[in-house]
């Protein structure tokens, strides 16, 4: 028996050895001092206990749990996800393991995983359970829970968070925590992006069916004006939130929402989102102006079935210099090969991003480590290939079927966004929008936003002449658009057309009574010809949708004053300066129906304010001047009788004003 | 093929020694055999990780694929080979995904090695004791990270669906996604 057993454990342990070898020679990469460096600086992000990944990798016991994984997933470059390919532009917290990296993993795996010294091993990172950078100034929070079903295709679902701030707040930056203050979760939610919505388009779109949020990957907000964020709101797990740099905070107004979109990956089970979002302000206001370009050419989406290779291509010819500073790429499951650059006018070619590999979970905003100098006259370039064979497995439908553009995960999207920063003193958005807008119509030449849009980049240049055409062209479109009609009158207005403007603004009325813009503007064409009577039913109708308009209260305080009726004139500016403490007409306003009715040392305040918001205002200043003269404040009035002088040399009453005042000085 | 044989020789020899070396153990720590197929036309081990995204996702399938065919005398079992993963865990895991099958553990992989699985999710069925099949679920799976919106192949089921209505089965394999069991 003895000697039969015996032999049995030198044929295990020979065994265990061919299996297992443990032999280590001096060279063989260890835990503690090759690998951990590693998976700290790559992986440790979203693999750290309550990490946003399933399982940990930061020590030794977790790693040797998993060394073929680790081998098979790197070499495959699955992970960690880094899509764009290398030599094409590098970007900031690029998470891409070099080839040398990965042989590294490689032999550490064929060397039997040793853990080595632990004198060696570097300090592990750490990490915050809760938010990132610390506690938020504001939290909003998904008014309702959303339940993921346990199995299935993953979700695109959008929410709507109003931001309740009561007055304008810039912020630097945002952090979203997906599961609220549920654990784990980030697992599930692979992406989001944030939309500012300020027009209540989000909300009117989640109205529309009972469930909390709506569907589609990328939503349009359209705008009535002129008002790019021009910041990228991504998150994706593992990585620390974005803060702004000092002055290109955005602009927060009150009644503005967040639109959170998420990318959110059934699990198994089913799961809840309540996820929320942390703002941090800044008292610095927004004076670095970037802005978003887009290019893209859905309208030549339409891909046959069984096409292993489509092709769309867009460009866009730079009206100014701008710095690119991220760029985002966007398809849906039939992309795979992504491409963005740049020819400059000399001829040279900048690469912006390639991705060969497109795998839509795995989509993020980059941003350059240097940001991407383009000369006013290149040209931005993107060319996005389509795979609509069945040999893409991630093709939504089997067999394969014609594809075309739209917001559903079975539509396909080619959208290349870039965040540039427009050089020069002046600002230069304009210009960029009215490219963008023109280059739209080249692609399609009956878009109604396009030439709205365009029309409203030009009226804010005041060609209003050019804004008119690109207006009644958007109305040829869109015959009913109340918000064309109003534009498409302000700008006749502002060439004098005023029979014309009339006509237009009571056009949109007619179409949408409770639209304010129109009655407000037609109001105050009826006041400038002093047809008071017309103007205040117009006013009085605002405030019935929009009690709370501070512009419609200084006007309609306006109109009583022209009637004579001080009483609710200053009702109405009242109402106005407590709406709207820094809105400098209504100070002037209501300081001057204070001063007709006597009551100087409640003007007076309103006054100072109201030059201290808009010092350039000659009336105002002439206005000043004769109250403080009645107060026998000569030495001060004749100072804003020479403002007013100053401002507006033709003034002959600020004149007359200055040189009595100078009189009674001396 | 050596070490098992002599491992077998081993634990006759010296019983006591080696008594949990080897084995199939269910949550309680009792030493089953799930292939001992008596009542049953068919036993299906599948290979999970309580941690395992992929195996995880295929839950509600899992779960589908078992009640189909439970009429049929077929037997599913989640069979847990991590040796890291403790009886607690898998109660919770089981609680967590709403899994009503039985759960083993297989800490020293000896159905790892009987049926050949390499990760998870992966599956293993046997007929009268005989292994007919072993491989993926379906073929949702192209690789990691790559996935159809749908199978197009549900090898598993029709696997179940040739044993259920009692054809011929041919044996064979195929190659599963998922996390290395090791």
């Amino acid at each position: 028996m003895t000697p039969f057993r015996y032999s049995i454990f030198i044929v295990l342990i020979a065994a265990f050895a061919a299996v297992n070898p443990r032999a280590q020679s001096r060279s063989a990469p260890t835990f503690n001092q090759h690998l951990a460096p590693i998976l700290y600086e790559y992986c440790a992000a979203c693999h750290h206990p309550g990490g946003s990944a399933p399982f940990s990798l930061l020590t030794y016991q977790d790693a040797k749990k998993r060394g073929k994984l680790l081998t098979t997933v790197t070499q495959s470059r699955y992970m960690p996800p880094w899509l764009p390919e290398p030599g094409h532009r590098e970007f900031a917290d690029a998470r891409r393991l070099s080839t040398a990296q990965i042989k590294l993993l490689q032999a550490w795996v064929d060397a039997g995983m040793p853990e080595g010294d632990a004198k060696h091993l570097p300090p592990a990172p750490q990490f915050n359970a809760g938010w990132q950078l610390g506690k938020p100034d504001l939290i909003v929070k998904m008014n309702e829970r959303f339940t993921i079903p346990a199995t299935g295709t993953d979700v695109f679902r959008n929410f709507v968070l109003p931001i309740p701030v009561e007055k304008t707040r810039f912020v630097k930056a945002v952090e979203i925590l997906p599961g609220g203050s549920q654990k784990g979760i980030g697992q599930i939610v692979h992406h989001a992006n944030i939309l500012i919505d300020r027009t209540g388009a989000a909300r009117r779109m989640d109205a529309q069916d009972a469930e909390p949020g709506f569907g589609g990957m990328e939503v349009s907000i359209a705008s009535d004006s002129f008002d790019p964020d021009g910041h990228f709101l991504f998150w994706k797990p593992g990585t620390v939130p974005w803060v702004e740099p000092e002055g290109m905070a955005w602009r927060c107004d009150p009644g503005t929402d967040l639109v959170l979109n998420m990318h959110l990956q059934p699990s198994g089970k089913p799961e809840t989102i309540h996820a929320e979002i942390g703002l941090y302000f800044t008292d610095t206001p927004q004076t670095i102006f970037p802005m978003l370009l887009q290019l893209e050419h859905d309208g030549k989406l339409d891909i046959p079935p069984g096409k292993k290779e489509f092709v769309i291509t867009d460009e866009l010819t730079l009206p100014t210099d701008v710095d690119v500073l991220g760029v985002y790429p966007h398809a849906h499951y039939l992309g795979q090969d992504l491409q963005g650059w740049a020819i400059l006018p000399n001829g040279t070619r900048q690469n912006l991003i390639r991705i060969t590999r497109w795998d839509l979970n795995w989509q993020a905003v980059y941003k350059y480590k240097q940001p991407v100098f383009l000369p006013k006259g290149s040209k931005v370039m993107m060319r996005f290939v389509y795979d609509n064979s069945a040999a893409n497995p991630r093709n939504p439908h089997q067999p394969p079927q014609r594809v075309r553009a739209g917001n559903r995960s079975s539509e396909e999207m080619g959208h290349l966004w870039l965040q540039v920063l427009p050089r020069g003193k002046d600002d230069a958005r304009p210009l960029l929008q009215e490219a963008l807008m023109r280059r739209r119509l080249e692609k399609y030449p009956a878009d109604y936003s396009a030439h709205f849009n365009l029309g409203a980049v030009l009226q804010a240049q005041e060609k209003h002449a050019e804004a008119i055409t690109q207006f009644q062209q958007a109305l040829q479109v869109q015959p009913n658009s109340f918000v064309a009609l109003t534009n498409l009158g302000a700008s006749l207005q502002a060439l004098g057309q005023l029979s014309e403007a009339r006509a237009a603004y009571q056009q949109a009325i007619q179409r949408k009574p409770d639209y304010a813009n129109a009655r407000y503007n037609l109001a105050n064409l009826l006041l400038a010809q002093s047809r008071i009577d017309e103007a205040i039913p117009h006013l009085q109708a605002i405030l019935q949708f929009q009690p709370s308009d501070a512009g419609t209260h200084n006007s309609l305080g306006s109109a009583y004053g022209m009637q004579g009726n001080r009483t609710k004139a200053e009702e109405h500016f009242q109402q106005a300066v407590r709406l709207q403490p820094d809105n400098a007409d209504a100070r002037t306003n209501l300081a001057f129906v204070l001063a007709l009715q006597g009551k100087f040392d409640e003007s007076i305040p309103h006054y100072e304010a109201a030059l201290r918001l808009n010092p350039n205002n000659a009336d105002a200043h002439n206005q000043f001047g004769v109250l403080l003269a009645r107060k026998g404040r000569m030495k001060e009035a004749a100072e804003h009788f020479a403002q007013a002088v100053k401002l507006n040399p033709d003034d002959a009453g600020a004149q007359e004003n200055l040189r009595k005042a100078r009189a009674l000085i001396k | 093929m050596l070490l098992t044989a002599a491992l077998a020789l081993v634990c006759t020899v010296a019983p006591g020694f080696f008594t949990t070396f080897a084995q199939v153990i269910d949550l309680s720590g009792n030493v089953v055999d799930p292939l001992k197929t008596e009542g049953n036309k068919a036993v299906v081990l599948v290979f999970v990780r309580t941690d395992c995204p992929i195996s995880n996702r295929y839950a509600l399938e899992v779960k589908r694929i078992a009640e189909k065919y439970a009429p049929d005398k077929i037997k599913v079992y989640l069979i847990y080979a991590g040796a890291d993963e403790t009886a607690d865990a898998i109660q919770q895991h089981l609680r967590a995904y709403d899994y009503n099958l039985a759960a083993l553990r297989d800490p020293n992989h000896q159905l790892v090695k009987t049926t050949g699985v390499k990760v998870t999710p992966e599956a293993a069925v046997f007929v009268q004791g005989k292994q007919v099949y072993r491989g993926r679920i379906d073929n949702r799976f192209v690789a990691f990270g790559k996935l159809r919106p749908a199978p197009t192949t549900r090898d598993l089921e029709q696997t179940l669906e040739a044993v259920s209505k009692g054809r011929t089965i041919m044996r064979r394999t195929t190659t599963a996604i998922g996390c290395f069991i090791s």
